[in-house]
């Protein structure tokens, strides 16, 4: 069509071509202005792309309130333990025990909520304390195997990569000194609400609740730093960007409510529920809002906490100085060893909160849970902007890269691409995703 | 009481600020530092020369708590005293800038300024702004032109950083600071502003101990010489009574310049 | 510094103690038993292909030294952790062992040949054990598993004969997956890509490892895209029956929509006695492991296998003629759920746990 491009047919293009790049050199200097994190606001493009890709392909079948839903419940157990993982590539160390982990726990704590509570204390299945006391004896196993493995990293000597290696193979090997390895089924009924579903989600009114919640916080947030901005005389974000900024977070979390409760409840359950209530249903049945799942609601609240320690805590601010220079973080006066000892018990809490959800989701511990795990959660570290070079590393940024990474799983589901070619397009997505950033930060450094 | 009764190596001035006793450091049978005496006082500079290997920087991390000794005793105010950490020697007013400049790459100036000194407010949580506004403060005193207090110290240029690293040894107060070729990596203009530096802390009442490869560096700033020569000390020398032949004979030797034979003075000529 | 260093050793031995604890040895175990005849000095090896799930070591394991014991055979063993290339080393190893009977549960239908082939040279027979083994020189002993297939879907199309279908694979490298499938077909379920007037399949894929969690949301996107219109699901074990309830536990679709399964586990079973999964191909590992254990003592006195007893030929999707011992397996539905108690399968309280007294025959 075009073997001859004279320049009067180009010109049109060039000046489309100038026009953009003036549009893109002020949205960056927008940006800039506004102080945003850029690698953030990269990621989310590349999320809408995905989003608004699939959706194209798959005839709308991708942006609707069900799959999105879905799609955050699907993300959660990879994102929980993917904000632990960004703490531990950070200290220059790696955890590749997390799925087997995570399956020793899950399996512990099945064995707790079935065997152990009821059978032991005498006191049968289905108490309301079951699922207490079973999550809160995984969390302290969790901190204790974990804090194990990183007593033995760091007063040890021995390369977290050897002892996590070791991890892997002893505690999906310990599972099978539970009842031979059968499958534990099924679990408490209060229990299962952590793994989501309708019934494991907080519905209408609590899900706006949160989200006005998160909005005061959001607002509340921004005007302290800037007042402490002002009492210190540094410089300020302009009164506009902080504005658009309150809007855009604001939107967005409330946008995430609303989506959340466009989910009805399936009609047989929400049938169930008017029979079981005494309601008449109206015609076209009962319209019950589904609102937030349990286990994404733990997501968020970890990602925030996780946060919190990561950048606001001396902890995590420590663990950023032991990546950056081991050798200026000791002769500072930090006890590495220590705090490398708390990063890996904090993996174990992780991976805990997350096999409670596994087990709770799937109503059953089963063998292989957690199988290969850790390569998810570490490349949703890893997309999410982690260097293994250490000390450089976000929590959001992590929690967004397991979303991408469970956007493209079950989008190409949606698609029926069979599970080989899924594993063949998010392996290229994973290096693409950090080949782009290395490129990205030797052109601005 | 007890201070007055320990013997120092300039009774005339009193009890030193630091004293370092027959200190032995030796890393698998090679001795790097073999029974060291050295003391500084309070507004004194005192200059440590050798050659590689000497054993200066040994020395003083031993000091500042960044390497253990075998044997030997630290005293401060002329109390004995135990330093097992980083932590201990700054506890008791000891700061060290690397010559490396131990900073954390991929942080900022204030959070390297508060490396493992961190500011918390009432609840725990990091007090950034006041570290940033700590930091400004110190900084308008060290190098009035820095101004990237965001930016992670990667960025920024030698001079930036060496006066990143001054300024953490400075603002916590310190009464003895160590530094260890604090002028190695910059350029004239930034040499003669640390220089500026060295002296104004000096007149503060800071004791200083300054280990420097650049003699007239050393000339210029020291109050008192210590020649260190394979893990011992050659000797300490007022530095009036000296002309920088004579340390450099002394470094290159081992030996004090009336000790030498004229054979190898006249050698040292050529 | 010493003292952290050593506690840190203290914590790996600790380590290495808990993974030393009983239960999860499995590498070689001696029999205790008399001798007879020419099998007292026999050593009969078997090749995990993972032997870290449910049934290996709670059922067929014990069964096949149970039936090496009566004769005195020795018993040893290795588990090449879904590996191909751990299972031909495995085999190497248990050959040089002194290995005179192998028995091999596949990883791999193909790439295990050649170890097939290697034994078959230094004159040790081979057993294909519960999987097919593409080689007239091995003994297959397996149930039949275009049977359990065509079992599954008969017991579905039983309760829904129409409408939306989906169908849960197992690892796609796995032969069974396919036989399983191929049943489906013979009971008149449609193949992959076609329909017929009364079923349309609106999904189906394999599943890797044939691991539940990812079963749980396969279905969920497949209920996702079918807005809940599914009538039945054709899942080939009970792991992954047991996420497809899940999810449609989570659509309140549980119970309503007809599930198969295959393996007998207690959960699939329970499920079966609530009524969440229609039916449980039951093949009893015991009575598996006990048939290749009595071939074996065979095969010990005289290594030819056509002269094994309650042989049968069959017919590979490869195209040889295969000599078989083909066992029989059982689809468990809540009518006949006292099979599986009567055979000491089950513990009625397992069996029963949840179950409404009296909803079903088994549950009194």
């Amino acid at each position: 069509m075009s073997e001859i491009s004279t320049p009067a047919r180009m010109s049109p293009l060039d000046r489309l071509r100038g026009a953009l790049s003036r549009v893109s050199q002020a949205a960056t200097a927008g940006i800039r202005v506004a102080d945003i994190d850029t690698r953030l606001l990269g990621m989310l493009v590349a999320l809408v792309i995905i989003w608004v890709g699939f959706n194209i392909v798959s005839g709308g079948a991708f942006l609707t309130a069900r799959n999105l839903w879905n799609l955050s419940v699907q993300s959660a157990s990879i994102a929980i333990m993917a904000t632990g993982m960004v703490l531990v590539i950070v200290s220059r160390n790696i955890d590749l025990s997390v799925g087997s982990l995570l399956g020793f726990l899950g399996y512990t704590m099945a064995m707790i909520q079935i065997f152990w509570i009821p059978d032991g204390l005498g006191v049968g299945l289905e108490q309301p304390y079951t699922w207490i006391l079973t999550v809160l004896a995984g969390l302290l196993l969790g901190a204790v195997v974990g804090g194990l493995q990183g007593f033995v990293t760091a007063y040890g000597g021995v390369p977290s990569f050897i002892v996590t290696l070791g991890g892997l193979l002893v505690w999906r090997g310990l599972i099978f000194s539970y009842a031979d390895g059968q499958t534990l089924a099924p679990m408490d009924s209060t229990y299962r609400l952590l793994g989501g579903g309708p019934t494991g989600s907080i519905g209408e009114w609590p899900s706006w609740i949160v989200g006005i919640i998160g909005c005061v916080v959001i607002l509340l947030s921004l005007w302290f730093s800037r007042r402490r901005k002002r009492r210190y005389g540094f410089p300020m974000r302009p009164i506009w960007a902080e504005a658009a900024l309150a809007i855009v977070l604001c939107g967005a979390v409330l946008g995430a409510v609303w989506v959340s409760n466009a989910y009805p409840w399936p009609a047989n359950l929400a049938a169930q529920y008017a029979e079981d209530h005494g309601i008449t249903p109206p015609p076209g049945g009962l319209i019950i809002p589904t609102g937030i799942a349990i286990p994404v609601l733990i997501m968020i609240v970890v990602t925030i906490v996780m946060s919190y320690i990561a950048t606001r805590r001396r902890f995590g601010r420590n663990v950023f100085a032991m990546g950056g220079n081991p050798e200026a973080a000791r002769l500072g006066g930090i006890n590495t060893r220590r705090t490398l000892m708390l990063v890996f018990g904090l993996m174990g809490v992780l991976c805990a909160v997350s096999a409670a959800i596994q087990t709770a989701r799937l109503n059953a511990a089963v063998t292989g849970l957690g199988v290969q795990n850790e390569l998810d959660v570490i490349s949703a570290a890893v997309i999410g902007g982690t260097s293994f070079s250490g000390g450089i590393g976000s929590i959001p940024g992590a929690v967004l890269g397991a979303v991408v990474m469970q956007s493209l799983r079950s989008g190409m589901l949606l698609l029926h691409v069979e599970a080989p070619t899924q594993d063949i397009v998010v392996g290229i997505v994973l290096v693409a995703a950090v080949g782009l950033d290395a490129l990205l930060r030797r052109r601005r450094g | 009481m007890v201070a007055e009764q320990i013997p120092s190596t300039e009774p005339s001035r009193g009890v030193p600020l630091a004293a370092m006793d027959n200190i032995r450091v030796s890393f698998g049978g090679v001795h790097a530092v073999d029974g060291v005496h050295i003391d500084v006082h309070e507004g004194e500079i005192v200059g440590l020369v050798g050659g590689n290997g000497a054993g200066k920087s040994t020395l003083m991390k031993v000091l500042a708590g960044a390497q253990p000794a075998d044997s030997g005793e630290i005293r401060i105010d002329g109390r004995p005293v135990t330093i097992n950490s980083p932590r201990d020697a700054k506890a008791y007013g000891i700061e060290c800038i690397y010559q490396t400049l131990a900073l954390a790459d991929n942080l900022d100036a204030p959070a390297n300024v508060f490396l493992g000194r961190e500011l918390v407010n009432g609840v725990g949580t990091l007090d950034d702004a006041a570290m940033e506004s700590a930091t400004r403060k110190v900084m308008q005193r060290l190098n009035p032109r820095f101004k990237n207090f965001k930016a992670a110290v990667m960025s920024l240029s030698g001079g930036q950083r060496q006066s990143v690293a001054i300024g953490r040894a400075v603002h916590f107060n310190a009464r003895l600071l160590i530094m260890d070729e604090p002028t190695a990596a910059l350029g004239p203009a930034e040499t003669a502003q640390v220089r500026e530096l060295i002296k104004q802390l000096k007149d503060d009442g800071l004791g200083i101990f300054l280990i420097s490869h650049d003699i007239h560096d050393v000339f210029d700033l020291s109050d008192r010489i210590g020649v260190m020569y394979h893990g011992k000390i050659v000797d300490i020398v007022e530095k009036d009574k000296v002309t920088p032949d004579d340390v450099l004979a002394m470094i290159i030797l081992g030996k004090k310049p009336e000790e030498a034979s004229s054979e190898e003075l006249a050698e040292l000529q050529i | 510094m010493r003292i952290p260093r050593l506690a840190a050793l203290g914590a790996v031995v600790t380590i290495v103690l808990a993974a030393c604890t009983p239960g999860s040895s499995a590498t070689s175990s001696a029999s205790a038993g008399g001798s007879t005849g020419g099998t007292a000095d026999c050593t009969v090896a078997v090749s995990w292909n993972n032997y870290q799930e449910e049934r290996w070591a709670l059922r067929d394991e014990p069964n096949i030294k149970a039936a090496l014991e009566e004769v005195g055979a020795q018993y040893i063993s290795a588990d090449a952790g879904s590996s191909e290339e751990q299972q031909a080393t495995d085999i190497e190893n248990l050959l040089s062992q002194g290995a005179d009977v192998l028995i091999i549960l596949a990883q791999n239908t193909e790439t295990i040949l050649p170890s097939v082939q290697a034994a078959v040279d230094q004159g040790v027979p081979v057993i294909g054990y519960d999987r097919l083994i593409e080689s007239e020189d091995a003994l297959y002993v397996s149930f039949d598993n275009v049977r359990v297939g065509e079992m599954q879907a008969e017991a579905v199309l039983e309760q829904v004969s129409e409408g939306n279908f989906v169908i849960i694979k197992g690892n796609g490298a796995d032969a069974n997956s396919d036989f399983l499938r191929q049943g489906y077909v013979n009971a008149g379920v449609p193949a992959e890509g076609e329909s017929s007037d009364t079923i349309t399949i609106v999904g189906e894929t394999y599943t890797d490892n044939w691991d539940p969690a990812l079963a749980q949301t396969e279905m969920e996107q497949f209920l996702t895209e079918n807005d809940n219109n599914v009538d039945a699901v054709l899942s080939e074990n009970d792991g992954m029956a047991g996420g497809v309830v899940a999810a449609l536990e989570a659509q309140g679709l549980a119970g309503q929509v007809p599930v198969s399964g295959q393996d007998g586990d207690i959960a699939a079973l329970n499920r079966v006695a609530l009524g969440t999964q229609t039916v449980d191909v039951w093949k009893d590992a015991r009575e598996l492991g006990r048939a290749a254990g009595e071939a074996a003592a065979q095969l010990c006195g005289n290594p030819d296998i056509a002269a094994v007893a309650d042989t049968t030929t069959f017919d590979s999707p490869g195209g040889n003629t295969l000599t078989s011992i083909l066992l029989d397996p059982i689809a468990i539905t809540q009518d006949n759920l006292d099979v599986v108690l009567d055979a000491d399968w089950i513990t009625p309280e397992d069996l029963c746990q949840g179950v409404e007294a009296g909803s079903v025959a088994a549950c009194p």
